[in-house]
């Protein structure tokens, strides 16, 4: 087991009566990079935002290699949390420009890297004269994207850097990541609702559903824990009897029930007369944190 | 190397697989380099680690070996290796549900057998 890079422990975090982390824990190890999924107002970003002292906690500690991060520039230069960019900010535009950002990014993250900065921002084709709210969706996660590659921070956050990027872009986005990860072996976290694209790429995925972590695994053993077992209904209960079973379609006699357990167990459903199928990890998040919705 | 990746089974696996196959396939020959788990994670889009379990899967099966500092290469002998596990495979992953498939079908041994008879002879012609 390597030595945990961040930990946080007993996080809780409110807004107004509303509380949006519940005494929450999480480790994250160094070298890995961390895919944090999870729905809307799941607290993804408010999280992060801790993580990285950019918010504020009622509860809980958080540090980076044993030292608290709160208020400690030493820690939080090791550290960058990529944010989502606004079109507006506070009641106006965002009249801020794209060398503006670059240039703080340049002054406020040590390790800032410019050659590659300005690599990417000419692959991206961003003019570094165009205001952010001028920018599109996706060319501003572009922006976040350049920030967070070129501050080769030890620990590096990115928040929904593939929204409103288009398909060809967002590959480009994931050979990036993988290269840069290659070279450095720096720690990622990202956060993203477009799973399944992504699922190879993360080694370790974190899944927040109401202000709980519900796991942080590595991806495959995750995904291996679930199957879909489908056929007639009174075979299909026996064959559950002993699994977790998470979700339940039936049409007349016909049932399918996606269901959780160990190897072995899954292993016997294979000898029975049903279906077995394995899940993907966009499958096991919607079992996992889909509460009835879709039904 | 060539082939997509699919959600059917872990991608560890289906990169030992495929490694696999090339080696059946003669692209990668005996003493010949495999490509690296780099190599791997960016023609394939994955994790590195990911790559590194598939590959590690086969080091373990003597299918692969390391040389020190260089890379990954294909063992003497590897071909007949993969041929022996995919035979102890075939029996779980084919024959069995043939059988299973056949019953549910209500066809009787001998029908069945008749069946593969059949479609062995007819292999033969072509």
């Amino acid at each position: 087991m390597n030595a945990a890079i961040l930990n946080a422990q007993g996080v809780c975090k409110s807004y107004g009566k509303n509380e949006v982390l519940h005494d929450l824990d999480l480790t994250i190890e160094p070298g890995k990079i961390y895919g944090l999924i999870g729905r809307n107002g799941a607290g993804k970003t408010t999280l992060l935002g801790i993580l990285t002292a950019q918010n504020t906690m009622d509860r809980g500690s958080v540090t980076y290699g044993g030292q608290s991060v709160w208020e400690n520039q030493a820690v939080l230069d090791q550290m960058c949390f990529s944010r989502e960019l606004q079109a507006t900010l506070f009641s106006g535009q965002n009249n801020l420009k794209v060398k503006h950002y670059l240039k703080t990014a340049a002054i406020y993250y040590p390790n800032w890297d410019q050659a590659y900065a300005d690599k990417l921002l000419s692959e991206f084709k961003l003019e570094p004269k165009k205001k952010i709210c001028q920018l599109s969706k996706g060319q501003m996660s572009m922006v976040t994207i350049l920030i967070a590659l070129a501050s080769r921070a030890p620990l590096t956050i990115l928040d929904e850097p593939a929204a409103g990027l288009d398909v060809v872009m967002r590959e480009r986005f994931y050979q990036l990541l993988l290269e840069d990860f290659s070279e450095t072996g720096r720690t990622f976290i990202v956060s993203t609702h477009i799973i399944e694209e992504a699922a190879s790429v993360f080694e370790q995925v974190i899944i927040l559903d109401q202000g709980r972590i519900l796991e942080n695994r590595p991806t495959e053993e995750l995904v291996d824990q679930f199957r879909y077992i489908s056929g007639r209904e009174d075979v299909v209960d026996a064959v559950c009897n002993g699994l977790e079973v998470l979700s339940t379609h039936q049409m007349s006699r016909h049932k399918t029930v996606a269901v959780r357990g160990d190897r072995i167990k899954l292993a016997e459903a294979q000898n029975a007369d049903v279906d077995v199928s394995p899940m993907n990890l966009q499958n096991v998040f919607v079992a996992l944190c889909g509460h009835g919705d879709t039904q | 190397m060539r082939g997509t990746l699919n959600d059917q089974s872990l991608i560890y696996l289906q990169i030992a697989r495929m490694l696999e196959d090339d080696i059946l396939r003669g692209v990668y020959r005996e003493e010949e380099q495999v490509p690296s788990t780099n190599e791997l994670a960016r023609g394939y889009n994955i994790n590195p680690a990911t790559a590194a379990k598939g590959i590690n899967l086969l080091v373990a099966e003597d299918i692969l070996y390391k040389k020190r500092g260089i890379g990954m290469f294909v063992s003497p002998g590897a071909g007949e290796i993969v041929q022996k596990k995919r035979k102890a495979a075939f029996y779980d992953g084919f024959v069995k549900p043939l059988v299973k498939e056949g019953a549910s079908l209500a066809l009787t041994g001998e029908e069945l057998l008749a069946m593969v008879d059949q479609a062995i002879k007819e292999g033969e012609h072509k």
